[in-house]
């Protein structure tokens, strides 16, 4: 398989590339089983982002959680021939996302050094000066966004695991309960059960700080 | 409705999943309730707050990564299931496993000898001038027994005596080691 140069994961020629980018998800898989190998370029382009962020806002590390991303692309290159095309492939690229993010928290509550290192990092990350800032807000407006933005990452930050990756698949990534369901593998229930706790526990965290 | 009651149910009532009656009585205790209304109005602010946090894209060295480890898993899957090279590898194994097992079963220091008949079939017509005989030998530099990845040292001997010996075509055990 050759992959574009292009650091972006877009294809160069602009003939296959734009017809690749017409296609929905399931065509796009199928047009790399046939051998197509720019249709996993393409595939990359479309999830690459979203996978960081729904992993980024699930673990709170973004160092770790591109290289979690990455190692999403490389078990669905691995298995795509084994993929059940009948099925949604983003509920598929999300199961590994999500089962890839739950894994890495449980390895950082099971080891002491590794979560230390992660506390570090988010800490010298949340004190580091904000880079474009909106110079025409008031100061306090601007002190308030931060604190408020500081506020919600970490109450997110504070949710048990099993809610923390519902929370965020539903608030963040907009799914619905029965995919969030899929991808979790819960049943419905256990999906509502955990939002309802989640957002319990995320108001509970907010709601002394706000006025 | 109680406070208990809507906190149970308050994940349908965000998302507008209550039926009519039970979003009825929830509107109508968050009228009544201030906790609860400060708690709904806190969600809301919060969740409006998590939505606008900005994007994080992927870094630009995320390609070129991505591409490094999926060429390595071609390298990989490409060993796995080549047959000519599975089989070149497990030929090479089983030859290193037997010449390990032939070395350890050797006596140190052997000698191979050809046997006397085969000598005398070997032995030159011509009585040639003698050339002399430089037998090779190994010393162990280190380590308490010969092992074939030991480094050792080959000596050339070309003691005398070598050549007051019968004429005997000898087969030096290289390997032999002291």
């Amino acid at each position: 398989m050759t992959l574009v140069a292009n650091p972006s994961f877009r294809a160069t020629r602009p003939g296959q590339g734009s017809v690749l980018a017409e296609l929905d998800d399931s065509r796009v898989v199928q047009a790399f089983l046939d051998g197509q190998s720019r249709a996993f370029d393409e595939l990359v382009a479309r999830y690459q982002a979203r996978l960081l962020n729904f992993i980024y806002r699930t673990i709170g590390d973004r160092e770790r959680a591109e290289d979690l991303v990455q190692e999403v692309f490389i078990r669905i290159y691995r298995h795509l021939h084994r993929f059940d095309q009948t099925k949604k492939f983003s509920t598929w690229a999300y199961t590994i996302a999500s089962n890839l993010a739950k894994n890495e928290l449980r390895n950082r509550s099971r080891n002491p050094l590794v979560l230390f290192q992660a506390i570090r990092k988010n800490w010298e990350a949340d004190h580091r000066p904000l880079q474009f800032e909106d110079s025409s807000s008031r100061p306090d407006d601007m002190f308030r966004k931060r604190h408020l933005r500081a506020l919600v990452e970490q109450s997110v930050e504070r949710l048990p695991e099993h809610h923390r990756v519902v929370f965020v698949l539903r608030e963040l990534e907009g799914k619905t309960y029965e995919e969030i369901a899929e991808i979790t593998g819960c049943n419905l229930g256990t999906v509502k059960s955990r939002l309802n706790r989640a957002r319990n526990s995320f108001a509970s965290i907010i709601a002394p700080h706000l006025d | 409705m109680d406070c208990c009651e809507f906190r149970e149910k308050y994940s349908d009532f965000a998302d507008g999943l209550l039926e009519d009656e039970a979003e009825l009585r929830a509107r109508r205790h968050l009228s009544l309730c201030t906790s609860c209304r400060h708690f709904d109005a806190a969600f809301r602010t919060g969740i409006g707050a998590l939505r606008n946090l900005p994007s994080v894209e992927v870094s630009g060295s995320f390609g070129a990564g991505l591409r490094r480890r999926i060429g390595h898993e071609l390298m990989v899957r490409g060993l796995a299931v080549d047959p000519l090279w599975g089989a070149i590898a497990a030929l090479l194994v089983m030859v290193s496993v037997g010449f390990v097992t032939w070395d350890l079963a050797e006596p140190r220091g052997a000698r191979h000898t050809v046997p006397a008949v085969a000598s005398t079939v070997l032995r030159p017509a011509v009585r040639l001038p003698r050339a002399p005989r430089i037998r090779f030998d190994t010393v162990q530099i280190f380590g308490g027994g010969f092992h074939p990845f030991d480094p050792v040292l080959l000596v050339a001997d070309t003691s005398p005596s070598l050549d007051a010996d019968p004429p005997r075509f000898d087969v030096p055990a290289i390997w032999g080691g002291r």
